[in-house]
């Protein structure tokens, strides 16, 4: 798991530019699926196929960036957010394009409150001294994502993209491990969640599954003065009641609750009061389709150091493992 | 009528936990329509079929069942619950309000308040954020989280009170008065010939985003909508442009979400049978059912009948039972005047 997870997030993936994290994902599950695919929009759908109900398990392999939007005389370049980008959590981060160039964003020291800050006071400095030397490496367009390799401290990892490549690398391994099942699954690595759960939304027409679940990160609730949330790091994969995008099916909820309890496997409940994720998609595809999520707890969101407990994954595909191989009555 | 929205009222119907009070306007459905469908999501669609052939089209109503309310985040260390709310609740209502908090049991609890007495001047005047309260259940710590989990809902108690004339207040009339609206729109059907196909569809999550519609709709594929819901009624102290008259009719709203002929012929089918109905404008996709139907498939034109109701998502929100009845007959008159060569109307 920690191999898998440090070269997921180690990969260039983008809302919109998925191909390189495609590529690997696809090495990864090829031997394991009946079928493995990209549809329209350029989602990876790995199938196992199965006569029981048609599930679909999507976790969203592209990751949040930075879109250069102009150049400027002296070789700066200025960027808008692709996804979730927060002034403050890319001050002094170092950022990497898909073709390797690197560089570091800042922001215009003239500002006289640092609270006022926004996107368009900052900008990427990839070392270049003209206009000229600066478009020989990036073009209008590209995006940049943090880089900032996993680093393990103790049972828990920290780096960029956890949000959502743990997601991935716990279905990843959910496909490698499931054997006895009659269903249809459908391993879906969706792309553009970050900008509103467009390749869900898609690809869950596409399927038309019986049953939606995803596997994203979450909030935590347990850093000094955090806001009251009842996530734990460490303690658990969270079944999710609600966000802003989907409300849990309660028939879902109550069977992901049963099997965990069955299992063993501890579980957390998860409201969650802000933020959404693939199944507020799916759940209302065609004349809609009764849907879950499994949460991963995650400190520092969105940042370049989001911090995952590895246990918390183990357990995460456990809990789908024992779902996917019962029966599953909605 | 009243009766069935006085019960209505009592039965939660928390958005996305609908399935007790699905059951209860399923029940009440059977006993005026052909055929009653119950989705995966509780959406209730009430199906009547007149008396006309396929190329007649097919109607569909949609009120929403579903009701705004709170549900437990955390439960701290003394056994107060921290919680969140589902769909648009006012956190200025909240304070000293007495909850139902749906746990093992049903357990009465109160959203805690400081007494005035111990607030400072400037706290005192100061409104307090929903984030900072918290609900007592008057139970200790081990107690409460026997009883009690994160993710269970907390819903207000306030049955529905008759006032002078015709007016009745209690908590979610909001759309409930809709989905009694359809009922009585079934039974008025009853009493005239018809051509469509009527599917009356008591929708669900409308409140956290007009979800059940957006799914119904496509299940139900009609060629007509009409949405049914509640719009702002007059108060002193609001804007003339905004509200709407208590005693004035049923409101029909107008604008892009909206389609031009059908509304245009809504009104004409009012005129003609001289009942009252007030003008709303909408220049954007309303917060109502009608703009997820309105883009379902491959577009449904759509029209928006609305109640006027004050103190929009309190526990008193105040209604005129009388708008009940008059949209109830319009709606049917409508549906009636749906005669062979109904594309007419939709033509632009
Ligand atoms: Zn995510
Ligand atoms: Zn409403």
């Amino acid at each position: 798991m920690k191999r898998l997870l440090e070269l997921l997030t180690g990969t260039y993936g983008p809302s919109g530019s998925e191909e390189d994290i495609r590529e690997v994902i696809e090495k990864e599950v090829r031997e394991y699926a009946d079928e493995v695919y990209t549809d329209a929009l350029g989602s990876l759908i790995a199938v196992k196929k199965g006569k029981g109900r048609k599930v679909m398990l999507a976790a969203h392999m592209d990751q949040i960036g930075l879109i250069v939007t102009g150049i400027d005389d002296n070789g700066f370049l200025r960027f808008s957010n692709v996804g979730g980008i927060s002034p403050f959590n890319v001050i002094h981060r170092k950022v990497r394009f898909q073709n390797g160039v690197t560089g570091v964003v800042s922001y215009e020291t003239e500002l006289e409150d640092i609270r006022n800050l926004k996107l368009g006071k900052m900008y990427i400095d990839i070392g270049a001294k003209s206009k000229d030397e600066a478009k020989a490496l990036v073009n209008i367009g590209d995006v940049a994502v943090y880089d900032a390799p996993m680093a393990v401290c103790g049972d828990r990892v920290t780096g960029c993209a956890m949000d959502d490549r743990a997601g991935c690398a716990v279905l990843v391994e959910t496909l490698k491990r499931v054997r006895n099942t009659d269903h249809e699954l459908y391993f879906v690595f969706t792309v553009q969640e970050e900008v509103g759960l467009r390749g869900a939304r898609t690809s869950a027409y596409g399927i038309m599954p019986d049953i939606g679940i995803s596997v994203d990160v979450t909030l935590t609730g347990d850093t000094p003065k955090s806001r009251p949330m009842a996530i734990n790091l460490g303690e658990g994969p969270a079944i999710k009641v609600k966000d802003a995008s989907v409300i849990a099916h309660p028939k879902v909820k109550e069977l992901m609750i049963q099997r965990a309890r069955e299992a063993g496997i501890p579980y957390q409940l998860e409201v969650l009061e802000a933020g959404g994720t693939d199944s507020g998609a799916i759940h209302l595809t065609g004349a809609g389709v009764p849907s879950g999520v499994i949460s991963i707890p995650c400190r520092y969101v969105h940042s370049a150091q989001e911090m995952v407990d590895l246990k918390d994954l183990t357990q995460a595909v456990e809990l789908l493992v024992t779902i996917l191989e019962k029966e599953i009555e909605i | 009528m009243k009766d069935f929205l006085k019960e209505l009222i009592e039965i939660p119907g928390v958005s996305g936990y609908e399935a007790e009070i699905a059951g209860y306007i399923a029940n009440e459905f059977r006993q005026h329509c052909d055929e009653v469908v119950t989705d995966p999501f509780y959406n209730v669609y009430g199906i009547k079929r007149g008396a006309g052939d396929k190329s007649n089209p097919k109607v569909m109503l949609a009120a929403h069942m579903d009701e705004i309310a709170l549900m437990v985040k955390d439960i701290d260390k003394s056994g107060f619950l921290r919680f969140t709310n589902i769909g648009g609740v006012d956190q200025r209502i909240l304070l000293a309000q007495e909850v139902i908090v749906h746990g093992r049991d049903k357990l009465t609890g109160i959203v805690a308040v400081m007494p005035p007495h111990l607030l400072s001047p400037e706290d005192a005047s100061r409104a307090i954020e929903m984030k900072d309260m918290y609900i007592d259940l008057g139970l200790p710590c081990e107690r409460v989280k026997e009883l009690v989990q994160v993710g269970d809902l907390i819903t207000f108690k306030s049955p529905l009170v008759s006032m002078l004339g015709s007016f009745v207040n209690g908590k979610s009339i909001d759309d409930r008065a809709g989905v009694v609206i359809l009922n009585e729109v079934m039974k008025e059907l009853d009493k005239l010939v018809y051509q469509a196909e009527v599917c009356c569809v008591a929708t669900v999550q409308e409140e956290v985003g007009t979800r059940g519609a957006i799914i119904s709709t496509y299940r139900a594929e009609p060629d007509i909508g009409i949405a049914i819901d509640v719009t702002h009624g007059d108060t002193p102290d609001a804007s003339k442009d905004d509200t709407y008259a208590m005693d004035k009719g049923i409101v029909v709203c107008k604008g892009p979400n909206m389609h031009p002929g059908l509304t245009e012929r809504f009104l004409e089918i009012a005129r003609e049978y001289r009942m009252d109905c007030q003008v709303a404008v909408s220049p954007r996709p309303t917060g109502t059912d009608a703009r997820s139907m309105q883009i379902s498939r491959a577009g449904v034109p759509t029209i928006l009948v609305e109640i006027p109701l004050r103190y929009m998502h309190t526990t008193v929100e105040t209604l005129n039972l009388d708008h009940i009845k008059s949209a109830a007959r319009l709606i049917a008159l409508f549906i009636a005047s749906l005669k062979e060569g109904w594309q007419e109307w939709l033509r632009y």
